[in-house]
């Protein structure tokens, strides 16, 4: 407790009246009876008529009368008057005669016909120095307030202080509690309504996330099959907390209802828009993808209500197509006559990438955005990996770059992928990953038909080019992407190494295999074999991305051409 | 997985993929072996550079004290591997079985 002065010890019925006080002020729970409690202990201590206590309110910056005898609720800006000077010095203020004090405010008295003739004005600071309001009592009883009166006072006052501080905050973690459980009960309720599993796709490969922020933000999405083709959504109610969240939940219940009632993607948008208009409150909207995929025509259909940007990766060329949204938030308006949505094909390859904006704008502690540079980045460089795995990336990226900073907005991931000619993995740089190739090379040739008299030249293959690479690439700690393709005849397999020097097969020496056995070396022969058993090899360096790429082709044809050469040329060597 | 042991016969036989994740397992087997012994190869589904290496110190070592590996049983998709190797001239290779 600060107090300037330093008084008297109390007497032995100071303590008792002040334990008494103590006493009654551990009862209540309710700020009120708490409040009456107080200026009751303070009246009856120090025989003053009337005693009032100010609340301090730190984010208006103001002291609240909460509760005087007789007196209406008033606030002060926390500096004014008596009760501000108390509250910034933490002083006990005694004034003998109030209206010979330029500080006193007479407004109270005039507003309540009651004249105050002397006051003791004395801070309210809790154990921890904090400061909780300012009480005042008022003309003393047969005088007016002495030294003693001031002990009192002070020793009286860390108790109210501290029994005040103790109703405020068990209110507070009150209203706290059933804030969060409200707030829990409509995450529930959203997250329930998000699909269980991603439903299988002939030719896609089907991936989204949801990460919901602390206080609930407003995303969702939806990927489901339905008569009228794959429904791909996601949106995203402004603001936060349980209205957002029920919003969504709201649309989403809509919206596959309209589809199950047989409706097209115009009219399920339209409706869900006008029946969104009527019933959401006015300063509220949705911004919504909503898209229909006829995964036989690849012809995706969609409209957007605010989404966006929404981006499809067009592995053709290798770049992103960006749309707009197609129309303004829904449910901000009602809608008489829809304009066209947007067509695109899906291009073997392609990817449509759907983030909510919680991704884009979650900053770092420099305050910087994500942004869709960096979203756009990891769907480009890993394109060959599945859905899975790239919402895998982008979720480990926004992390990484937040790295501890708050997520302040729910996070949402949609990826549409169709399926490219081919396959591919990524491998950890050791030699241990060969069973891992082989399973994914087995995998491969069923998936892709190819023919499996090329397995063994497609293991040699891999498993040369891979040991040599973590042979020699050991400055390297970047994983080994392996990619198979289905060709005409035959297949194409597709090495790529990061982070390395080049190092370019085709100009490799070759061995030769007709020395004497004395001196023949194990070595450069693993290459030897691959360049002797593939129809064709490519390399190719990207000194950006220190990225080498190698690529080789087997047919059958040569396979068969292999054979009779082989056996053409009886049991010699073959150089 | 690769499996390397003694047979009945004294054959040692071999089955599974030889690669370079198990080439230091079969170096360990072979380099306890002496004399001329065959290689029975027909349960051996694969082989890379790392197992011809493999056979190739094997041999060299057997040559040396007037033994060898003979190897029997190799199938058609192995074969290939040895002849483009150059291989087939430096062991004896039972084609019949």
């Amino acid at each position: 407790m600060t107090s300037a002065v330093q008084h008297r010890p109390l007497s032995a019925s100071d303590l008792q009246a002040i334990l008494d006080v103590t006493k009654a002020l551990a009862e209540p729970f309710d700020l009120t009876t708490m409040l009456g409690e107080v200026v009751a202990a303070a009246k009856q201590v120090l025989q003053a008529e009337r005693g009032s206590v100010w609340l301090y309110d730190e984010p208006n910056g103001e002291l609240v009368l909460e509760v005087a005898t007789g007196i209406k609720p008033v606030r002060v800006p926390w500096q004014s008057g008596l009760v501000g000077a108390c509250a910034r010095s933490r002083r006990i203020i005694n004034v003998p005669d109030c209206y010979a004090d330029t500080r006193f405010d007479p407004s109270v008295d005039k507003a309540s016909g009651y004249r105050t003739h002397c006051m003791l004005t004395l801070p309210l600071v809790d154990h921890k120095n904090v400061l909780v309001g300012v009480m005042q009592v008022l003309n003393k009883i047969g005088g007016v307030f002495d030294a003693d009166d001031e002990a009192l006072a002070t020793a009286l006052a860390a108790q109210c202080a501290v029994a005040l501080q103790r109703v405020r905050m068990t209110s507070a973690l009150i209203e706290g509690e059933k804030m969060r459980q409200a707030l829990e009960m409509a995450r529930e309720v959203q997250m329930s309504t998000l699909p269980g599993t991603m439903p299988t796709v002939a030719g896609y490969d089907v991936g989204a996330t949801f990460l919901p922020a602390d206080l609930t933000g407003g995303d969702t999405y939806d990927v489901a099959m339905l008569d009228q083709g794959l429904l791909v959504v996601l949106g995203d109610a402004t603001g936060h907390g349980i209205a957002p969240a029920l919003s969504v939940t709201q649309m989403q219940a809509m919206l596959r209802m309209a589809f199950r009632l047989g409706a097209d993607l115009e009219t399920a948008y339209l409706q869900l828009n006008n029946r969104l208009a009527d019933t959401l409150a006015a300063d509220r909207f949705i911004t919504a993808f909503i898209g229909l995929l006829d995964p036989r025509s690849h012809q995706l259909k969609f409209h957007s209500g605010g989404q966006g940007p929404i981006l499809r990766y067009r592995a053709a060329s290798g770049d992103f197509e960006r749309f707009r949204p197609t129309s303004f938030p829904l449910g901000a308006m009602q809608i008489r006559a829809l304009r066209d949505g947007v067509s695109v094909t899906m291009q073997p390859g392609d990817i449509l990438v759907l983030v909510s904006d919680g991704i884009y704008e979650q900053e770092n502690a420099d305050g910087e955005p994500f942004g869709e540079t960096r979203v756009t980045s990891i769907v480009a460089a890993h394109r060959d990996e599945s859905a899975t795995a790239l919402l895998a990336r982008i979720v480990a990226a926004v992390r990484g770059f937040a790295a501890g900073a708050a997520q302040a907005d729910d996070m949402t991931i949609v990826l549409l992928k169709r399926d490219a000619p081919g396959l591919a993995q990524t491998f950890e740089r050791r030699i241990d990953a060969i069973g891992a190739m082989v399973a994914f090379t087995d995998d491969a040739f069923e998936r892709l038909a190819i023919d499996t008299r090329l397995r063994t030249r497609v293991d040699l293959a891999v498993e040369e080019l891979f040991t040599n690479m973590v042979k020699y690439g050991r400055g390297s700690r970047a994983a080994v992407t392996l990619g198979l393709q289905a060709v005409d005849g035959g297949v194409e397999v597709t090495l790529i190494d990061r982070d390395v020097e080049p190092f370019d097969i085709t100009r490799a020496p070759d061995v030769d295999i007709g020395k004497p056995i004395e001196e023949r070396e194990p070595g450069g022969l693993g290459l030897y074999l691959v360049k002797r058993l593939a129809d064709g090899v490519d390399y190719d360096y990207v000194p950006q991305t220190r990225e080498s790429r190698t690529t080789l082709r087997f047919t059958v044809a040569g396979l068969d051409e292999g054979r009779r050469g082989s056996q053409g040329r009886g049991s010699h060597a073959v150089d | 997985m690769l499996s390397i042991e003694k047979g009945e016969d004294g054959n040692v036989v071999i089955a599974g993929r030889l690669d370079a994740a198990e080439a230091a397992s079969a170096q360990t087997f072979l380099d306890r072996i002496d004399g001329t012994v065959t290689l029975d190869c027909a349960g051996l589904d694969y082989i890379s550079s790392a197992g011809l290496g493999v056979l190739l110190k094997t041999q060299k070592r057997l040559l040396a004290a007037n033994g060898k590996l003979r190897l029997a049983g190799l199938r058609p998709h192995l074969l290939d591997i040895f002849t483009y190797s150059g291989f087939d001239q430096l062991f004896e290779i039972d084609r019949a079985s």
